[in-house]
């Protein structure tokens, strides 16, 4: 008897235990679901959207993106003015005085030089290290770096490899100031000189990879792998209490696949303009345990709902919808935005999902090399028979009846309204005769000479639903057999990256304001050209886009370009646009913005009647409420 | 006792060591470049060629070798000797920074949590899943025992039938059919539990629920058959003979032997309810660390792959251990 209850009494320690270590966060004035985990607060080897948000609320960059506004206007960040030469390729920015880090110190135009050269080294592999060549002098440093990494890795293994290695960091230090065009003439001023003049800069130093680090935190953690040389960091600086920030807020508890809390910065420059004090992030993985958890009232904002019956959801809203038409006709006409539309209505909780455009496209991608990877001749190399393919197409069905979310499907490849002055073009529509026409012209009359078209998809995600339709549509209009592959998610990247497959999904989220963040996948040297499409029409059209220095002409060299795309070669074949879905209560806070660019900037959020903030209702019409 | 314990404490690094080979050996078959990032973007071929080398996965036996170095404490050891921890130390110091202290027994980094550790990820999951298998593990022990014994006493019984069918059900039917009807009915109209939400100890209770019931069954099972064999043998017959009261006949003669088979099934299976169940963390969101065992080998996170074989390899060892210590607690003649 007394060995059970010793055995009972260890048990409830251990509960307790747990119970008290795992104890609930109190609750925060807005608490969110960000889409399962953030993998990492590093900003040089972030890629993941849910992280980016989460990096915009903690790290604030020389500008920040005016999410309100059509053009994703930048407005003045860590950086209160800048200048820009009449060449357009040097930029000056002048940081201001009251820029603060979490503990106090102040932020220095160092700071983001430290930042950025870490960024763009290859010793962490980031997935943006790129972006960082346009400022003159990081290609050639880049590559030195590369060169030079390749050369110790080689050099033998004696024992003054660990001090070699150290060498050979200080000397990539030297290298870095001596190529790199970055100057801090003094603490407050940061001038950037860029190879080309580039529209988009000052979108670019709004995105946050190339928002600053804290120097201090992150050279503590860093060490030189004698192997390699290269130099690596240990993960213990992005977690509380060591990661220091300069955003709008801190992180103040990151519990692995429990939560993150965010408290308001005290150091922040303009903590007078945030409504809120805290904000929750719990870490949900089951998309109906999400669902949930804001159907309780546990949550107030859930940022993806991928529940299964998320079309029934939708529908529900749209009957809310209808029901309400003549209101919300009005209010469209009168030019307000959807989310302010849906404010004005009656409060239902039919209508707490929300649809948005957003910044992605749902696409298939044609293999475009002459031979397939298993040396079998490749019918997509042809531009006819991809054009054909294309139109054949019926994409309203797939994104009406299949997807059910409210997506629209699309023949350009940049969501369309997505970068202010752009326009895409209007690409190939369905058209089942004319691809039949454009076949037979090919020499395949009738599919007549085809081999089995293949479909190459990845497992989860519904793609299988897609893939079927749109073998259905080609076999039906031109009469060709067509074969599915599934595949798990790793082995079909890796078929991608070999180009080892015959037509594949696809996807592409853009991830700042201009075209070049789509059409620049399907430059030839681009790493993530998995069409392997190389035309000369295009490079070259790209390439003088590089070049143009007016801003309007630019735009219209890269929408022939994209015309090149999606009219005449069709290496991919654009299907629809994504939505973002968000469960949220229009009623009940403001600040999610309905942009298709869809980074949303949580600290702009004011929740209705809790005594902080405006409560002024921030829209797309009236710009931000209340200026930064 | 003490023989056997030393004896198999030294097995175990052998133990391991097999295990480890295996795994890696398994895990590195699996397709797919471990660095590759699912939806994102790729970087140049070289910058992918560096970081496969950064992470000594360009090489099988690089890989091997540097990860034991890790995992044996080698590493530790040397840069201890040598004085690199030292320098981190002060140089850290020297930036006004915390100084992060190096594992003795590194599992190294998560390739899939960037910013964790594999001693983290396990840190912070295994104590988790091991309170929520041993509640289970003791609900599904006194359920078990409970039921078993009451099929025993009166086989072909009303009772026997009813425990015999439940415990089929509790074998057969999956643990998310389970899991997602409980939490329905306590979480979701009740209101009993929070749904979706950490928040021990209350959401302890479903998930423990959950994860015993086909424990319960299967032990319930073995406990009957048992229990019928022992009660039908002479000493029985001998104890009631004496006139001892049937409570005693059952419960400390009968009972005693027929325990040993559910004794040394409980080695293996408390080793298993600790160490996480992927579904019941998926539908009642427990941080533990069975989710891991899937979600690493899909992600070939090799890391954390082979990072939590070594913890269930370790615990099923020492549980073992521990059953087999039990047995000669409740049966001298064993030892």
């Amino acid at each position: 008897m007394v060995k059970v209850l010793w055995t009972l009494l260890l048990l409830a320690a251990m509960v307790a235990a747990i119970s008290w270590s795992d104890r609930p966060l109190p609750r925060a004035d807005f608490t969110i679901i960000n889409r399962g985990d953030v993998a990492t607060m590093d900003l040089s080897i972030m890629s993941w959207r849910n992280d980016f948000r989460v990096a915009r609320l903690v790290y604030e960059g020389l500008t920040v993106h005016d999410v309100f506004s059509e053009g994703y206007t930048p407005l003045p960040g860590v950086a209160e003015r800048w200048d820009v030469s009449p060449d357009g390729r040097t930029y000056t920015f002048h940081l201001r005085p009251e820029a603060r880090w979490s503990n106090g110190d102040p932020v220095r135009a160092s700071d983001f030089v430290y930042s950025w050269r870490r960024s763009m080294l290859p010793d962490l592999g980031g997935d943006y290290a790129q972006q960082f060549t346009l400022i003159r002098g990081v290609a050639s440093f880049q590559r030195w770096r590369l060169d030079a990494l390749r050369e110790f890795a080689a050099s033998p293994r004696d024992a003054t490899r660990p001090e070699r290695a150290q060498e050979l960091w200080n000397q990539t230090l030297e290298r870095f100031d001596q190529t790199v065009a970055l100057r801090t003439p003094d603490d407050r001023t940061l001038i950037v000189e860029l190879v080309r003049p580039t529209a988009y800069f000052l979108d670019l130093t709004g995105f946050p990879v190339f928002s600053p680090l804290y120097p201090p935190a992150v050279e503590a953690a860093r060490s030189i792998d004698r192997e390699t040389g290269m130099v690596r960091y240990d993960p213990g600086w992005t977690k509380p209490p060591r990661l220091v920030t300069n955003g709008a807020f801190v992180l103040s508890v990151w519990r692995f696949k429990r939560d993150m809390r965010f408290e308001k910065n005290p150091y922040y420059w303009n903590k007078g303009a945030i409504a809120i004090d805290s904000i929750n992030a719990p870490s949900v993985a089951d998309p109906n345990a999400e669902v949930m958890a804001f159907e309780t009232g546990a949550v107030d904002w859930v940022s993806d709902v991928t529940v299964p019956y998320r079309p029934e959801i939708i529908a529900r809203r749209d009957a809310f919808y209808r029901e309400h038409a003549p209101e919300v006709g009005a209010m469209r006409a009168e030019g307000l935005d959807d989310v302010e539309i849906d404010r004005r209505l009656p409060p239902d909780p039919r209508k707490n999902i929300h649809v948005f455009p957003s910044f992605g496209c749902y696409f298939y991608n044609f293999n475009c090399m002459e031979r397939l990877r298993d040396g079998r001749a490749n019918p997509f190399a042809d531009p006819r028979v991809r054009r054909a393919f294309a139109m054949a197409v019926d994409k309203e069905t797939i994104a009406r009846d299949i997807r059910r979310s409210g997506e629209h499907a699309i023949d350009c490849f940049i969501p369309p309204g997505t970068i202010g002055a752009y326009r895409s073009p209007e690409g190939l529509h369905h058209d089942p005769e004319m691809a039949r026409t454009l076949l037979a012209q090919a020499g395949y009359p009738g599919g007549k000479g085809l081999p089995t078209i293949e479909i190459l998809f990845n497992k989860d995600g519904g793609h299988e639903l897609i893939a079927q339709n749109v073998a259905k549509g080609w076999e039906r209009e031109l009469g060709v057999s067509v074969r599915l592959e599934m595949k798990e998610t790793k082995t079909f990247r890796e078929d991608l990256k070999n180009a080892n497959y015959m037509v594949s999904r696809a996807s592409w989220f853009g991830d700042y304001g201009d075209p070049t963040t789509f059409l620049d996948i399907n430059r030839a040297a681009n790493g993530n050209n998995d069409r392997k499409y190389h035309s000369e029409k295009f490079e070259r059209l790209m390439g003088l886009a590089d070049e143009e220095p007016d801003p309007r002409q630019r735009l219209d060299l890269l929408a022939q370009a994209e015309q090149v795309l999606v009219e005449e070669d069709l290496p991919l074949l654009p299907l629809f646009q994504y939505s973002e879905i968000y469960l949220f209560d229009s009623h009940r806070f403001t600040g999610i913005s309905p942009h298709p660019r869809q980074e949303q900037d949580l600290s702009l959020i004011d929740v209705y009647g809790d005594g902080k903030g405006t409560d002024q209702p921030r829209t797309m019409h009236h710009g931000r409420g209340g200026s930064r | 006792m003490t023989r056997l314990v030393v004896r198999r404490l030294l097995q175990l690094p052998l133990i391991l060591g097999v295990i480890y080979t295996l795994t890696l050996a398994l895990a590195w078959g699996v397709p797919g470049n471990p660095l590759d990032n699912p939806e994102g973007r790729r970087p140049p071929p070289e910058v992918q060629e560096a970081m496969l080398a950064r992470y000594r996965l360009d090489s099988f036996w690089s890989f091997y070798a540097s990860y034991l170095e890790g995992i044996s404490g080698v590493r530790w050891v040397r840069d201890e000797w040598n004085g690199t921890h030292e320098r981190r130390r002060a140089e850290a110091l020297s930036l006004g920074q915390p100084d992060i202290p190096a594992p003795i027994f590194d599992l190294g980094p998560s390739l899939q949590y960037r910013d964790r550790t594999v001693n983290e990820i396990i840190g912070a999951s295994l104590p988790v899943s091991v309170t929520l298998g041993a509640v289970a593990i003791t609900v599904a022990l006194v359920l078990g025992l409970v039921a078993g014994i009451a099929g025993a006493l009166r086989p072909g019984s009303w009772l026997d039938i009813a425990t015999l069918g439940v415990a089929i059900a509790g074998i057969s039917l999956p643990t998310f059919v389970v899991g997602v009807g409980l939490l329905l009915v306590f979480g979701v109209w009740l209101r009993l539990t929070p749904v979706g939400l950490w928040d021990p100890p209350r959401s302890i209770v479903l998930p423990a629920i959950t994860l015993s019931v086909p424990y319960a069954a299967y032990i319930a099972r073995l406990t009957r058959l048992s229990m019928l064999e022992a009660l039908g043998a002479d000493y029985i017959r001998t104890a009631r003979a004496k006139g001892l009261p049937e409570r005693s006949v059952v419960l400390r003669h009968a009972l005693k032997n027929a325990f040993l088979p559910v004794l040394s099934y409980l080695g293996p299976a408390a080793a298993m309810a600790m160490t996480g169940s992927f579904v019941v963390e998926v539908v009642f969101n427990v941080p533990g660390l069975g989710q891991h065992f899937v979600n690493a080998v899909q992600n070939k996170d090799l890391f954390l792959a082979i990072g939590v074989v070594m913890a269930f390899s370790t615990m099923v060892v020492i549980f073992n251990l521990g059953v087999d210590l039990l047995y000669r607690w409740v049966d001298p003649r064993i030892a």
